[in-house]
């Protein structure tokens, strides 16, 4: 006996395989019915790369970002797996929206289509929620900040919304536990909903046959095999085609820098949630569950009685407008919304900003791990890595009074000198020609103290009395500070004897000094790092600015940090700000 | 074709051979799906193979230099277990300073041998004979000389000698793992 026949005789399959082959569209075969199976097919690339990346992802805070960044960058075909998924996602999303219109539009929804189209609205929600719990597992700051803004807006739904937030995040913060909840959701309990909603549907479609386009197609059928089969192929490659060509594009899926709960991140709901997000900002307040819930329920509710209310013995569309123009509204205020909040960002120079430094940030951070992560997780990493410590450093202890590049307070709002480009020449020679210029030290409480060398005194009697420094000195002088910041002696260069004689009757030189009382800093090693390291420490220690420098007169002066801060971060700053003498 | 409800009337059978027949264009539409399906399968096969075959580079042949002790702990012709403290990478996770496993040194003159202390049978932990005249393996009694050479038990091969230097007094090894149960001798990353 052939195999086949031994099989057949045991499971009849050959009396499935026969019904598909000859299953027959009434009305004949037609594209517009393909979305829904480019849709199933899309699923399908879904269901198979999501169980690929499940063999690498590791659902845990201090492992999630890790794991990621670990298949986008070294498991081979990695980075394309995840882009299949996610933009696979995206494609369901909108081949959902368009099946459930194209049902709409026909009045497919009509009885005895009820429960069919009910269905299908519930597929296209649970592929949406499918989505919102997919996009935090990785654990970066738009997937963290994404879940902090939708489960808030979960808590703030009247009476079950904290019992569910609870329930989502598995306690009060996210955390270990949300992941293992968002995880166990995302890959067990929605794909199985997902499964049985999208079988049942497939089957009830299948029993009532499509809704036919005009009553004179009753009379016309087609073999569902390989009439239709083939549309329901050309549309899904066609899907696939943008799934690859989205995923080329982009190298897979976005990855932020890790989730870090401290920082300020632009956060931003993916594209199909823009609109929500754009309908919220009118709603002050205590309204904003109008934005958040209400409305979105409205509209839910809407679709869903469809149905029920449209029995008028006509199915012509026109017959049906009146249902259909609140419809036909929700698409259009969904598109307008997102064009607007695309529109409101991208004239914000502010949050243009915010964005391009958090994509440096996620840059870094996928150099840093190619290196490895430590146990303590990926933002352990971020945070301690020099390169990034140093600056969240100066952001923290130095910036709201000193400017350095990008680094600093609100333009204006410097209180104490800008050490852009700190040590070099050109520095040295502003100090000398306008040492009260508002972002030098005419904020600080050295206004006055020291004059320039090249402008007379505003006062008549003095300016009588003014030369201006003679350009070569003031180059001299200037050759020799900028040589001290490069942690060189200078020792027998011409701006060495200068400043020994006209500069110490207020600076230092080697500790010395014509006039103790005055505050003058040390020349010697001036901008260097152990000079520099000197100030961070204890701006009155001598070392850099002599003891008077902290007189507690002298109000809103530089803090000393030595208490403040370990002496590797001090150190760490140091050497930031003297890089500053090499631009 | 409607009713009063507006609904198609029932349709008692469906038609079980179609009204229209496409004929020629039947033999092209089978191959466009056939194709089509190949072409879509793919898409998802080729990345599932690439991302879940087992990569040649894993860190295997490059060479890692560990101190484990210093020339002068050691004793002339007697072997002693020191243990390796490295960084353990572990795929994306990098641990500092772990016990990475334990080696046997045998100090003879200047120079230095290094054996692995796994067992090549199935990986058990190889111990010094309490007569310090040869090594054995305690979970299948695989016995070796002092040079490594396996003597008796199952073990399908020698132990595995590990290259040793000395810098600055400092014995230096390159910590390697290899394949067990083999008679070949095979790193593994
Ligand atoms: S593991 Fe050593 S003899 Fe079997």
């Amino acid at each position: 006996m052939k195999l086949g026949d031994w099989l057949d005789e045991r499971t009849g399959y050959r009396a499935i395989v026969r019904k598909l082959v000859e299953a027959t569209v009434p009305g004949g075969a037609r594209f517009a019915y393909a979305w829904g199976a480019a849709l199933g097919f899309v699923l399908v690339l879904v269901a198979v790369t999501g169980v690929l990346m499940m063999t690498v992802y590791s659902p845990s805070a201090t492992t999630a970002w890790a794991s990621v960044s670990y298949l986008q960058q070294k498991v081979p075909g990695g980075w394309v797996v995840r882009g299949l998924h996610q933009f696979g996602a995206q494609a369901a999303i909108v081949l959902g929206v368009i099946h459930v219109g194209y049902a709409i539009v026909r009045g497919a929804y009509r009885k005895p289509r009820e429960v069919t189209y009910w269905l299908s609205l519930a597929l296209v929600g649970v592929i949406v929620v499918a989505a919102l719990t997919g996009n935090p597992l990785r654990w970066d700051q738009r997937g963290f900040w994404g879940l902090r803004v939708e489960t808030g807006i979960i808590g703030t739904v009247p009476v079950v919304g904290g019992v569910l937030q609870q329930l989502l995040l598995g306690g009060g913060t996210p955390g270990h536990m949300t992941l293992s909840r968002l995880y166990t959701l995302h890959t067990v309990v929605l794909p199985l909903l997902l499964g049985g909603i999208a079988a049942k549907h497939v089957w009830l479609s299948r029993k009532h046959g499509p809704a036919l386009a005009k009553p004179a197609d009753a009379v016309k059928s087609d073999r569902y095999f390989p009439t239709q089969a083939a549309r329901d192929v050309i549309v899904a490659l066609g899907a696939l085609g943008v799934i690859v060509a989205l995923t080329w594009m982009k190298h897979g899926a976005p990855l932020d820098a890790p989730a870090d709960p401290t920082s300020d991140y632009p956060a931003r709901p993916e594209w199909y949630f823009l609109a929500l997000y754009e309908m919220r900002k009118p709603f002050p307040g205590k309204l904003e569950l109008i934005a958040t819930v209400v409305i979105p329920g409205l509209v839910a509710g809407y679709l869903f009685v469809l149905p029920l209310l449209d029995k008028k013995a006509d199915r012509g569309v026109m017959k049906r407008l009146p249902l259909l123009v609140p419809v036909g509204l929700f698409g259009l205020a969904a598109g307008v919304l997102t064009f607007a909040s695309m529109r409101t960002d991208a004239a914000d120079a502010a949050f243009g900003k915010a964005v391009a430094k958090a994509e440096a940030q996620g840059a870094k951070s996928l150099v840093l791990a190619a290196e490895g992560v430590p146990p303590e997780g990926a933002l352990a990493m971020l945070r301690n890595h020099p390169e990034t410590r140093r600056v969240a450093l100066f952001e923290q202890h130095c910036a709201s009074c000193h400017r350095m590049g990008d680094l600093g307070p609100p333009q204006g709002k410097d209180t104490a000198p800008d050490l852009t480009g700190f040590g070099t020449k050109a520095w040295a020679k502003r100090v000398m020609e306008e040492p009260d210029h508002d972002t030098l030290f005419g904020k600080t409480p050295f206004k006055g103290e020291m004059p320039s060398m090249t402008k007379p005194p505003a006062d008549p009697e003095a300016a009588a009395a003014f030369t201006a420094m003679k350009p070569e000195d003031l180059e001299a002088i200037t050759d020799f500070l900028a040589a001290q910041a490069q942690g060189k002696k200078g020792e027998g260069m011409p701006g060495e004897k200068l400043v020994s004689q006209r500069c110490t009757s207020c600076h230092r030189l080697d500790g010395k000094t014509d006039d103790e009382d005055t505050l003058g800093p040390e020349l010697r090693g001036w901008a260097s790092v152990p000079w520099i390291l000197a100030q961070i420490d204890d701006p009155g220690s001598g070392a850099a600015y002599p003891k008077g420098a902290m007189d507690p007169k002298l109000e809103g002066h530089m803090p000393a940090f030595k208490e403040k801060l370990s002496e590797k971060d001090r150190r760490l700053l140091a050497a930031f700000v003297q890089e500053q003498a090499g631009k | 074709m409607q009713n009063d409800l507006g609904v198609e009337p029932p349709r008692a059978d469906r038609p079980d051979e179609p009204s229209r027949v496409d004929g020629g264009r039947r033999g092209a539409l089978k191959v466009l799906c056939a194709l089509g399906g190949a072409a879509y399968a793919g898409a998802i096969v080729v990345p599932a193979v690439k991302m879940l075959a087992p990569s040649s580079e894993g860190g295997a042949g490059a060479a890692r230099w560990m101190r484990v002790c210093r020339l002068a702990d050691l004793t002339e012709g007697e072997p002693r277990r020191v243990v390796v403290v490295g960084d353990e990478r572990d795929a994306y996770t990098v641990t500092r300073d772990q016990l990475l496993g334990s080696i046997w040194l045998t100090k003879k003159g200047e120079g230095v041998t290094a054996l692995s202390a796994v067992c090549p049978h199935l990986g058990c932990s190889i111990d010094l004979n309490a007569d310090k005249k040869s090594f054995f393996c305690p979970c299948h009694t695989s016995r070796f000389s002092l040079a490594g050479a396996a003597e008796a038990g199952p073990s399908p091969r020698d132990m595995d000698p590990l290259t040793v230097r000395v810098v600055e007094g400092n014995v230096e090894v390159d910590f390697k793992l290899f394949r067990q149960g083999i008679a070949e001798r095979k790193e593994v990353g």
